[in-house]
C-alpha cells in the first residue's frame, strides 16, 4: 500500500515536470504579451505582468496587417484541407473498392513518391508555380497541397478496415459508388476523416518554407511569415513579439482544445488498426 | 418462360487471378420458387457461385440465365437479387429501419421517403423487427441482426434471394429455429433461393432440392433423401450422413469380395444394383452405421472401442483394419466398452465404390 503511494506519487511529479516543460513557454509567451518592455527583459525575469498591457495588441495591430495575415491564412488553410479531404477521400476509396488493371503498380508508386520529403522538391514546385505566374497568389500557395498521398493512406488503412462485404451489400441494394461514399464510408469514418481534416488545416495554419517562397508582398503573407517579418519590423519590443506570437498560436490552441476527443479518437484507432 | 429452369447456369467456369481454378464446367437449374441449397465443405467453389450470381464476381466464361434472360454483362442492382450475406453487412451507423429502407433511398429505383418506409415497414412485420426500427445493429442479438438482412434483401421484392450461410454465426439452438422461419418466409414470399451451407443437416432439413459440390464441380444435384440413399460418388456418402459412413477396404476375387477378415459372396448382394460388371481389383465397400448391426450370425468380429449415446440411439465405434468405424444401435441394447461383438451388414443397402470414387454398387 505504501509502496503503491510513493509509486503514484513519484509518477505524478515526472508527469508535473513534463507537463510544467512543456506548457511553460506558451503561458510565458502570453503572460510576456501582456508586459511593458522593461517586465520582458528584466533580470530576474518577471513572471506575472504588473499590469496587464492590453494596449500591446493594438500596437500589433497598428504596426503590421495582422487582420490580413489571419485572413489570408484562414483561406489558405481551410482550402487545403477541404480539398485534399476531397482528395485523399475519392483515391482512398477507389484504392480500396474499385478493381482496376495497374492498381498494384499505381499503389507502389505512390508509396515511393511518400519518401520523398517536401524539401527536396520544393524548388521545383516554385519553378513550376513562377513559370505559371502564380507568384504572389491564393492559387500559388495552395496548389501544391490540394492532394496528400500520407492522408490518402491514412484514409485507406480506414477504409480497409470496413468490411468488404458492406460495399457489395451497398452495390446489391442498388447503391451507386457516389451513394456509398456518402451515405455509407464517410458516415463510417468520421474520426478518420475529422482526424485528417484536423492535420490537414494544423499543417496549412503552420506551414511557413512555401509561402515564404511564392509570396513577397504584405497583402499575400500568412500569419507565420508575417510574424517573423515583424519580429525584425518590431525591433527589440519583445513584448510586441510575444503578443503578436500569441495571436498566431491561439486560435490552433483553441481548436485543439475544442477537438481533442476526436484528436486522440482518431489517433488511438489508427494504431490499433496498424 | 421455363419455370423449370427460372435460375439456370451453364458450363461457368472461374479462375482466379493466381491460378486457382475455384469453379470447373458447372451447369444446374433451379425450378422457380425452389429453396435450393449449395452444400460442400469449405473452399469447394459455393461462395464464388453465389457471388457469380450476384454480379459480384464475373465468370471466367460459361453462361447465367435468370428467367431465360443472359445475366452475364449485368450489374448486380440490375438483376433483381436480393443478398444476405454471412456476417450480415448491415451499416452500423444507420438504424434497423434505415438499414432496411436503404435499397429504396438509394439509385434509380429511388421512391419517395413515405412509400420506402411503408414497403420498408411491410417486412419488418414480415420478419417481426418492427419493435426494432429505431436500435443501431450493435445493439442487436446475432437472429435480430440475421432478420434485418433478411427484410433488407427482400425489400426491394428481388425475384431471387442469394444466402451465403446465414446461419453459421448463430448458436446452435437458435439455427434450428431461424432455418425453420427462412423457410417458412421464403415460402410465403414465393421467393426463388439459393441458400450455401456447409452443413448437410440445414440443407436436408430446408433445402426441396440440394446441389453439392466439392472441389469446384458438382458431385450430386438431387432431392434430399438421395444424398442419403443413392449417393452418387465416394465423396458424397461420405460427406452426407451423421454418423459418418463405414468404409471397409475389399478386393474382388472371383465370386467374393475379401477384407482383412471377413469375406462377402456377391452372390448375396442385390444383382440389380449393379452399375456395371464388377472386374477384380480393390474396391471400397461403404456402410451406413445403421445398416451394421450385432448379430449372432455376423460375419465381422470387432472389439467396441467406445460407445457414445447420441439421443435416442447409441454408437458403438470399433476398429477393423485399422480404420475406426461405426454401427447405431438402439439405446437399450446392452453393450457396453470392450464387449465381443460380431456385427453384420445389410448387403443391399451397401455401397461398393472404385478406388478413385466411382460408384459400381
Amino acid at each position: 500500500m505504501k509502496r503503491f503511494r510513493i509509486g503514484t506519487i513519484f509518477s505524478y511529479l515526472i508527469l508535473f515536470i513534463f507537463a510544467f516543460i512543456t506548457v511553460f513557454p506558451f503561458i510565458y509567451m502570453i503572460l510576456g504579451g501582456l508586459m511593458n518592455f522593461q517586465e520582458t527583459t528584466s533580470i530576474p525575469p518577471t513572471l506575472i505582468p504588473h499590469h496587464f498591457e492590453w494596449g500591446n495588441y493594438a500596437k500589433v495591430f497598428a504596426k503590421a496587417p495582422f487582420a490580413r495575415y489571419f485572413f489570408n491564412t484562414v483561406l489558405t488553410a481551410s482550402i487545403t484541407t477541404v480539398v485534399s479531404l476531397f482528395n485523399s477521400l475519392l483515391g482512398a476509396f477507389a484504392m480500396v473498392n474499385l478493381r482496376f488493371k495497374g492498381k498494384g503498380i499505381i499503389q507502389i508508386v505512390m508509396l515511393s513518391l511518400l519518401m520523398v520529403p517536401g524539401e527536396a522538391i520544393i524548388f521545383t514546385n516554385y519553378n513550376t508555380i513562377a513559370h505559371m505566374g502564380l507568384l504572389n497568389t491564393y492559387v500559388g500557395l495552395v496548389l501544391p497541397f490540394l492532394t496528400s498521398i500520407f492522408y490518402m493512406y491514412y484514409l485507406q488503412s480506414y477504409f480497409g478496415s470496413i468490411s468488404e462485404t458492406i460495399y457489395k451489400a451497398a452495390m446489391i441494394d442498388g447503391a451507386s459508388d457516389w451513394d456509398y461514399i456518402w451515405k455509407i464510408l464517410v458516415p463510417m469514418s468520421k474520426s478518420g476523416l475529422f482526424t485528417v481534416g484536423l492535420l490537414s488545416f494544423i499543417s496549412g495554419w503552420n506551414s511557413f518554407l512555401w509561402p515564404l517562397l511564392v509570396t513577397n508582398e504584405d497583402t499575400m503573407r500568412l500569419l507565420n511569415n508575417g510574424l517573423t517579418a515583424f519580429a525584425s519590423d518590431a525591433g527589440s519590443e519583445t513584448q510586441l513579439q510575444l503578443a503578436a506570437a500569441t495571436l498566431t498560436v491561439v486560435p490552433i490552441l483553441i481548436l485543439y482544445f475544442i477537438f481533442r476527443k476526436q484528436i486522440i479518437k482518431g489517433v488511438v484507432r489508427n494504431d490499433l488498426k496498424g | 418462360m421455363d419455370n423449370n429452369k427460372f435460375v439456370e447456369v451453364k458450363n461457368l467456369r472461374k479462375v482466379y487471378d493466381n491460378g486457382h481454378e475455384a469453379i470447373k464446367n458447372v451447369s444446374f437449374a433451379v425450378k422457380k420458387g425452389d429453396l435450393v441449397c449449395l452444400l460442400g465443405p469449405s473452399g469447394c467453389g459455393k461462395t464464388t457461385i453465389l457471388n457469380i450470381l450476384a454480379g459480384l464476381l464475373n465468370p471466367t466464361s460459361g453462361e447465367i440465365l435468370f428467367d431465360g434472360k443472359s445475366v452475364v454483362d449485368v450489374e448486380p442492382k440490375d438483376r433483381h437479387i436480393g443478398y444476405v450475406f454471412q456476417n450480415y453487412a448491415l451499416y452500423p451507423h444507420m438504424t434497423v429501419l434505415q438499414n432496411v429502407m436503404f435499397p429504396l433511398v438509394v439509385g434509380k429505383n429511388k421512391k419517395p421517403k413515405a412509400d420506402a418506409e411503408r414497403i420498408a415497414q411491410k417486412y419488418m412485420e414480415l420478419t417481426q423487427i418492427t419493435e426494432l426500427a429505431d436500435q443501431k445493429p450493435e445493439n442487436l442479438s446475432g437472429g435480430q441482426q440475421q432478420r434485418v438482412a433478411i427484410a433488407r434483401a427482400l425489400v426491394q421484392e428481388p425475384k431471387i434471394l442469394l444466402m451465403d450461410e446465414p446461419l453459421s454465426n448463430l448458436d446452435a439452438r437458435l439455427r434450428l429455429k431461424i432455418r425453420e422461419e427462412i423457410r417458412a418466409l421464403v415460402k410465403s414470399v414465393g421467393i426463388t433461393t439459393l441458400f450455401v451451407t456447409h452443413d448437410q443437416e440445414e440443407a436436408l432439413s430446408i433445402g426441396d432440392k440440394i446441389i453439392l459440390f466439392n472441389d469446384g464441380v458438382i458431385q450430386q444435384d438431387d432431392l434430399g433423401q438421395n444424398f442419403y440413399l443413392e449417393p452418387n460418388n465416394y465423396f458424397v456418402a461420405n460427406f452426407v450422413g451423421n454418423p459418418v459412413i463405414d468404409n471397409f477396404k475389399v478386393t474382388k476375387i472371383e465370386n467374393k469380395l475379401k477384407a482383412n477378415d471377413f469375406t462377402i459372396d456377391i452372390a448375396d448382394l442385390d444383382q440389380s444394383r449393379f452399375k456395371r460388371t464388377l472386374a477384380d481389383g480393390d474396391y471400397l465397400l461403404s456402410v451406413r452405421p445403421e445398416n451394421i448391426f450385432p448379430a449372432l450370425d455376423g460375419l465381422l468380429q470387432a472389439t467396441v472401442d467406445d460407445v457414445e449415446l447420441i439421443g435416442r440411439e447409441r454408437v458403438l465405434k470399433f476398429t477393423n483394419d485399422e480404420t475406426q468405424a461405426r454401427s447405431l444401435v438402439n439405446l437399450e441394447m446392452p453393450i457396453k466398452h470392450g464387449d465381443q461383438v460380431k456385427l453384420k451388414m445389410r448387403l443391399d443397402r451397401v455401397f461398393l465404390f472404385t478406388p478413385d470414387g466411382e460408384r459400381v454398387y
